[in-house]
């Protein structure tokens, strides 16, 4: 069988077609989040030759074998990897940092100073009005800020479940959508166009997924992906077609559990992990701060209620409640202030049971156990800090090192369309060559 | 091959420029405030440090005040230790004079008279105020110092000692004097003896000579414990001046301190944000350069 000059010049210049459709698509595609670029591989179609016809030249052009997708398993599930790290990093340290700023912000430990100093200016004078009142008011300060400081924790705290919320939901939503693309990956033809793009897909919800939650993934020989969660040993979230139910739960102490299909999990990676870790450091300084606020409370009551007031009636209690959400001012008058010892007169000046309160302040260095508190939230930060910009830049090295490979070169493209162009425009002429030896035969009279 | 990704270049690019463009601003930001900490987590250790520090700057301010304070009660004390003196050098003259033999009965009751006011005037001078109002003299009693019973006589009424006031650090100073402390003397007291002085010489004695003889010497005694007493209370400024003077140099140190754990250098961070913007202007001008370079403007 002799060949068809036509037939090779028309299949040339439509792989030539195939191929600046494909450079195109690179370069509209070139900032596209989770393109990966492809390239069009081309197999020469040529027949041996036959019995008999051993000397034949049997020729038939080109044909498209498949588009071919420059993905890097091995980087890409670097990528997520790494990307997974950086955000449990990330959400750790900005939920530890809003941590930090409610406890910092709401100035508790200034305001300790200041009732101490208060009752250091009362020992000058233990009877004036003034200075009695000014002591009332820092106690009154004081009490505020604990539950300044409460509140903004509770806070904190309510935004790290509301952002958990919505990362559990966003999992769900990652899940089911592999699960859609599995099925319709089963289905793809190999090396077609719509293969790379549900490859593509696949991909970027995984990337995404890994953003959440830390992933295991396992691909198939038909290209469908099963994803752990928690590790390789982790519950299976998603198999082909089938998806499980991300869930987590709060309990009484603030803390995320998560669970898949209601086996529990433990996540080690991802934002979702950086919340629940954030918010068992929350719950930590919580208990901290009530810890502190409870040893004032019992402090500087026991001291009190051994004490006389101004009018010398036994001392009464000067903080109600408990907790640093709870602490109250208990007292409405600064002569209420028990500075005198017990069984003192009206009006004494005896100092020594305010001098007790300012000892006993001192003993149990409330101020020196919220700093103790201060100093170990804010260190707990600044060493996450350092921990999170290692990670975070192993992971943008990770990214780059994928889009370097995976990613679309313009330069590369403006020669491919050069390249291709003249391909085409060869193929043309190959064509413009048969029509004329056509012509040439038909000139034959 | 290795090929430079479009992306790649740009996110590195964005990367690198972020990252000087955020070092710049916090330079910025350390110069602005003054201080190098922005919050407790940039540098623990030194926001521990500079909280100890602020409190105990706190502490030194209210100890001053209140040194304050006990000065102006020592002062008012050594003024009216002044005054007590005067009045037992009058009191002694008087004695001296009542002690002469050529005197008649009438004019030793003329003196006795007058004893008899600077004894009342001794009494109400021992109750005087201080500065807040309180017994000068009466230690850390409500009420006033001395009381008058029926027979006329002072009976102290105070406590027994003034209370210290803590000066920081530690030390303390007592604020003042009570009356018994250099008004008791050898068993007796200043007003029970001029009390007894101006009886005698008013009629009680039936050798009044003689009593104002004997009173010349607890009166010397007296007045020795007045100028002893002063020179204590002027020891107590001394020591309340010597801890100013102390906490002045110890808040100088802290002051150097706190600048040195929490201030910007000014120089070091201005010369550093110069590097850093220097870094930015050369890797902004060259990502522009790199970024306009396409091989699409140069295929025609």
């Amino acid at each position: 069988m002799a060949s068809d000059l036509l037939q090779i010049g028309a299949s040339g210049a439509r792989a030539a077609r195939a191929a600046l459709d494909v450079t195109a698509q690179n370069i509209s595609n070139a900032s596209t989040e989770g393109y990966v670029r492809r390239s069009i591989r081309l197999a020469e179609v040529a027949m041996s030759g036959g019995y008999g016809r051993l000397g034949d030249i049997s020729l038939s052009g080109v044909r498209i074998d498949g588009v071919t997708r420059n993905a890097d398993l091995f980087r890409q599930s670097e990528v997520r990897r790494t990307g997974s790290d950086s955000a449990r990093a990330s959400a750790e340290l900005q939920g530890l940092e809003n941590t930090e700023a409610a406890i910092e912000q709401a100035n508790i430990f200034p305001s300790i100073t200041a009732f101490e100093t208060a009752l250091q200016r009362l020992s000058a004078d233990p009877v004036d009005p003034s200075l009695r009142a000014a002591v009332l008011e820092d106690a009154r300060t004081m009490a505020r800020t604990f539950n300044i400081g409460a509140q903004a924790l509770a806070s904190v705290g309510d935004g790290l479940h509301f952002e958990a919320a919505d990362g559990v939901e966003q999992v769900n939503l990652l899940a089911q959508e592999l699960g859609r693309v599995n099925l319709r990956l089963a289905r793809a033809v190999d090396a077609t166009s719509d293969q790379t793009q549900l490859l593509d897909q696949r991909d970027m919800l995984l990337q995404r997924l890994a953003g959440q939650v830390d992933v295991s993934t396992t691909i198939a020989a038909d290209n469908t992906v099963q994803v752990r969660i928690g590790g390789s040993g982790g519950p299976v979230l998603v198999s082909g077609g089938t998806v499980g139910s991300f869930a987590s739960a709060t309990a009484a102490n603030g803390t995320l559990s998560f669970t898949v299909d209601g086996s529990p999990v433990t996540l080690n990676a991802g934002s979702l992990a950086g919340k629940a870790q954030a918010l068992v450091t929350l719950d930590d300084t919580r208990t901290r701060l009530d810890a502190v606020a409870d040893a004032l409370i019992a402090t500087v009551n026991a001291v009190q209620t051994a004490g006389a007031a101004l009018d010398g009636s036994a001392g009464q209690p000067l903080f109600s409640g408990s907790g640093a959400a709870g602490i109250t001012l208990a007292l409405t008058s600064g002569s209420q202030i028990a500075t005198a010892p017990a069984g003192s007169g009206v009006g004494s000046r005896d100092p020594t049971n305010l001098d007790a309160l300012k000892a006993a302040l001192t003993g149990n260095d409330i101020s020196g156990q919220m700093d103790g508190l201060l100093f170990s939230v804010s260190s707990g930060v600044a060493s996450r800090r350092t921990t999170a910009k290692a990670i975070d830049s192993i992971a943008a090295s990770a990214r780059i090192a994928l889009e370097q490979q995976s990613g679309v070169d313009l330069d590369q493209e403006a020669v491919d369309l050069v390249r291709f162009q003249q391909a085409f425009q060869a193929s043309g002429k190959v064509m413009q060559v048969a029509s004329t030896l056509f012509d040439t035969l038909l000139a034959i009279r | 091959m290795t090929s430079v990704s479009t992306s790649a270049f740009y996110e590195r690019a964005n990367r690198d420029i972020g990252a000087l463009r955020s070092r710049a601003e916090d330079l910025q930001a350390a110069v602005g405030r003054g201080q190098r900490l922005a919050r407790a987590s940039d540098d623990p250790v030194a926001a521990a440090r500079l909280r100890r520090l602020t409190r105990t700057d706190q502490f030194v301010a209210i100890d001053t005040t209140n040194a304050a304070r006990a000065m102006s009660d020592l002062q008012l004390t050594d003024a009216a230790l002044g005054s007590f003196a005067g009045y037992v050098t009058r009191i002694k003259e008087l004695a001296t004079q009542a002690a002469n033999g050529t005197l008649t009965a009438s004019q030793r009751a003329g003196i006795g008279a007058e004893v008899q006011q600077l004894q009342g005037e001794l009494v109400r001078l021992a109750n005087s105020r201080d500065s807040a109002g309180h017994a000068l003299f009466g230690g850390e009693t409500a009420g006033a110092a001395y009381t008058l019973d029926a027979a006329g006589n002072a009976i102290y009424a105070g406590t027994t000692s003034a209370g210290d006031l803590p000066l920081g650090d530690g030390q303390s100073v007592t604020r003042g004097l009570t009356g018994p402390e250099f008004l008791n003397f050898a068993g007796t007291d200043l007003f029970a003896v001029t009390k007894a002085l101006a009886d005698a010489l008013t009629g009680a004695s039936a050798d009044p000579a003689q009593a104002a003889r004997d009173a010349l010497s607890p009166l010397d005694t007296g007045l020795e414990a007045i100028t002893t007493a002063q020179t204590v209370v002027g020891t107590r400024m001394n020591w309340i001046d010597l801890n100013l003077e102390r906490a002045t140099r110890l808040s100088e140190m802290r002051s150097d301190e706190e600048a040195e754990v929490a201030g910007t250098d000014i120089a070091a961070t201005v010369t550093e944000l110069q590097e850093v913007m220097t870094v930015l202007e050369a890797s902004q001008a060259s990502f522009a350069r790199l970024a306009s370079l396409s091989l699409f403007d140069m295929i025609r």
